[in-house]
């Protein structure tokens, strides 16, 4: 069986010539598929054993911590006091960096909305053992911010093939103008001056966000930003 | 019993240096058998092996000033092949064992790390392996000629020791030369290397390669040169058309007359200036042998070697502690080490065994890693009438494979390819 692009001689039973990937038309009569010379072992299962050991350890050290905190205040200052904080603070970290190395495949789509929501969670003890009041109008709306924006990103990158450029530059855009609402939660929970630092800061994600655009829209320089950053 | 150590050659000095947690360099040789391994005979095999063979069983351990050898103690288990070959071996491995003994249906295979050995200590290595493992099983008496070694007998000083330190001259020679042309390409997911084998007729690549009046490595380095070229010319990101050079690693064995089992190879750059006008597939093919004949004449490779032992030598910088040289040569290499060849095309020659081991070995391949920043490699062996060119690539374009093959094609040399595509 031979490639009609190339002219090389292919294995029985492939479907495309490895060369051109030029599909194989006809199949030979009575032609039988040559086992594989590869076998389908992958060398990553062999870390399972030693990773499972480093999970199981982290997680073990990391529950001691926090009992170890919870006993300490319990026994001198006769409540969770900052234990509570630490310790939740523990099992965050937990969450955002111990759970995910679990899994064969780290899936963002699954792992990230439940990486904002403890850490929202967590925001939401601190402000509630502290007797604040900047959960609801500070730290929620800008913990939904970031999910937002980031499953965004994290989606565009993901599942959209072409023009991906020109939606990362209204990405970056969006990042830019999302600080002034920061500054705004800001403003309205503790009273500060409105538009102090984010003028800046939008600024210049808007300027890299345009640059951005505009180099979407010309090839050459679409393609010396790829060749510059493609590793 | 205390443990035997060996400074590193000068060649393999590199390697633990520039080393990355998803790239070192490695090869791999292997020999297809008539019928499938067996697992327990072969531990059995390469356990005999292992008083016979110090500096190839190893471990990689560091020191204060220099990375050194250790040899092992007990033999490294034969493991299952991967379905990913030469996947990178970690730190941690690598202070186990420096190779990976690998066996799949037929197939006994080898992968180094590049520090402990090169290709033809490798094939050295394989071939008694596969000759120990065959007397074991098929109760063969295998004579000790060629690459095959007594394996009652004691390691041999001239097996263990650095050869480099020994053909120098008076003074060395200038490493300056000009960049090359950089092949690129979108990166293959994880480790998973594309390799592409293509079998070809030894007489028909001699007979191109004569009629040429050229050597079969002067021949296939310009088949693949032109093959770079028409690449270049089709990148649109290429810029100002730079250099096409194909590096050849030569065997300094035969040029020195010397005998080791550790590193002894040294590499050449050879090829063109694609902006001074173009050349025709005769000039190209007359242009690499020229070239290559002229670079591995013993007086310039002796001076390359001076210029290496030199730098390894001065006493400033082996006062330098470990981490220190490691930051100054990762520098030093991704600076200019690989930005002088396109790619590499390592060819091991012709294989031979005993008579009495041949009805029983079906081929043998030779598969070279790709380099940290060179998307493509390319190795060579004959054996038995049949040449077997392995490229190895780490993107996903197959353009360069694509070119180099049907050139062949196209000039009379049937093709057989096979590939480990998914």
């Amino acid at each position: 069986m031979y490639c009609v692009y190339c002219g090389v001689r292919l294995q029985e039973g492939v479907r495309e010539c490895p060369l051109c990937h030029t599909k194989v038309q006809i199949m030979e009569e009575g032609g039988t598929q040559e086992a594989s010379a590869w076998p389908d072992r992958y060398p990553g299962a062999e870390r399972t054993a030693g990773r499972i050991l480093t999970i199981s350890l982290i997680s073990v050290i990391l529950l001691a911590a926090a009992l170890g905190c919870l006993i300490f205040c319990l026994k001198s200052r006769g409540g969770v006091a900052w234990s509570g904080i630490a310790g939740l603070g523990m099992a965050l970290f937990w969450v955002w960096v111990v759970l995910p190395s679990c899994f064969r495949r780290w899936r963002p789509m699954v792992f990230l909305p439940l990486d904002f929501a403890c850490a929202a969670g967590y925001l939401l003890y601190i402000c509630e053992a502290t007797g604040g009041r900047w959960f609801l109008s500070f730290a929620f709306p800008v913990t939904a911010l970031a999910a937002l924006l980031t499953l965004t990103g994290v989606a565009m990158m993901r599942y959209i093939v072409q023009g991906r450029l020109r939606l990362m530059s209204l990405l970056v855009i969006a990042i830019g103008l999302s600080f002034m609402l920061v500054e705004f939660f800001q403003h309205i929970t503790f009273g500060t001056p409105m538009f102090v630092w984010s003028l800046y800061v939008m600024s210049v994600f808007v300027l890299a966000g345009v640059f951005l655009l505009v180099a979407s829209f010309i090839p050459p320089l679409r393609l010396m930003l790829r060749k510059t950053f493609f590793y | 019993m205390r443990k035997q150590w060996y400074r590193l050659d000068n060649a393999a000095l590199i390697f633990p240096a520039v080393m990355r947690k998803n790239w070192n360099n490695l090869f791999r040789v292997s020999a297809t058998l008539k019928d499938p391994v067996d697992p327990a005979v072969l531990n059995r095999a390469v356990s005999d092996l292992l008083p016979r063979f110090p500096t190839v069983f190893v471990r990689l351990r560091t020191g204060f000033f220099w990375y050194y050898l250790e040899s092992l103690d007990e033999a490294p288990a034969a493991e299952e092949d991967y379905a990913w070959p030469l996947t990178p071996m970690s730190r941690r491995k690598l202070k186990k064992c420096c190779i990976r003994i690998l066996y799949y249906r037929n197939r006994i295979a080898v992968e180094f790390f590049h520090s402990v050995t090169d290709g033809n200590g490798g094939m050295t290595f394989l071939q008694n392996l596969t000759a120990r493992y065959l007397s074991l099983k098929e109760g063969l008496k295998i004579p000790a000629e060629g690459r095959i070694l007594d394996p009652a007998e004691a390691p041999k000083t001239e097996e263990t020791r650095d050869c480099f330190q020994l053909c120098g001259a008076k003074r060395g020679i200038s490493r300056a030369e000009e960049n090359a042309y950089r092949l690129r390409g979108n990166p293959e997911e994880g480790f998973f290397r594309h390799i592409v084998t293509g079998i070809l007729p030894t007489d028909r690549l001699l007979e191109k390669a004569h009629a040429e009046g050229v050597t079969v490595t002067a021949y296939l380095a310009a088949v693949m040169a032109e093959a770079v070229l028409k690449r270049q010319q089709k990148d649109a990101n290429a810029g100002r058309r730079r250099h096409i050079k194909i590096t050849i690693p030569v065997n300094l064995r035969k040029t020195f007359g010397l005998e080791t089992l550790r590193n002894f190879t040294l590499a050449v750059n050879i090829g063109f200036d694609p902006e001074l006008g173009e050349y025709t597939p005769g000039e190209i093919c007359r242009l690499m042998h020229h070239q290559l004949a002229a670079e591995t004449i013993s007086q310039r490779m002796a001076g390359r070697v001076t210029t290496n032992v030199q730098l390894q030598r001065s006493l400033a910088l082996r006062l330098v502690p470990l981490p220190l040289k490691t930051l100054a040569m990762r520098l030093v290499y991704s600076i200019s080490g690989e930005s002088k060849g396109c790619l590499n095309i390592s060819n091991m020659g012709v294989v031979t065994l005993p008579e009495v081991m041949e009805p029983y070995v079906e081929r043998f391949d030779f598969i070279i890693g790709v380099q940290y920043s060179y998307p493509n490699n390319c190795s060579v062996v004959t054996w038995n009438g049949k040449t077997y060119i392995s490229m190895i690539r780490g993107i996903r374009d197959s353009e360069l494979e694509r070119l180099f093959f049907s050139t062949l094609v196209e000039r009379g040399i049937p093709v057989d390819i096979e590939s480990n595509g998914r």
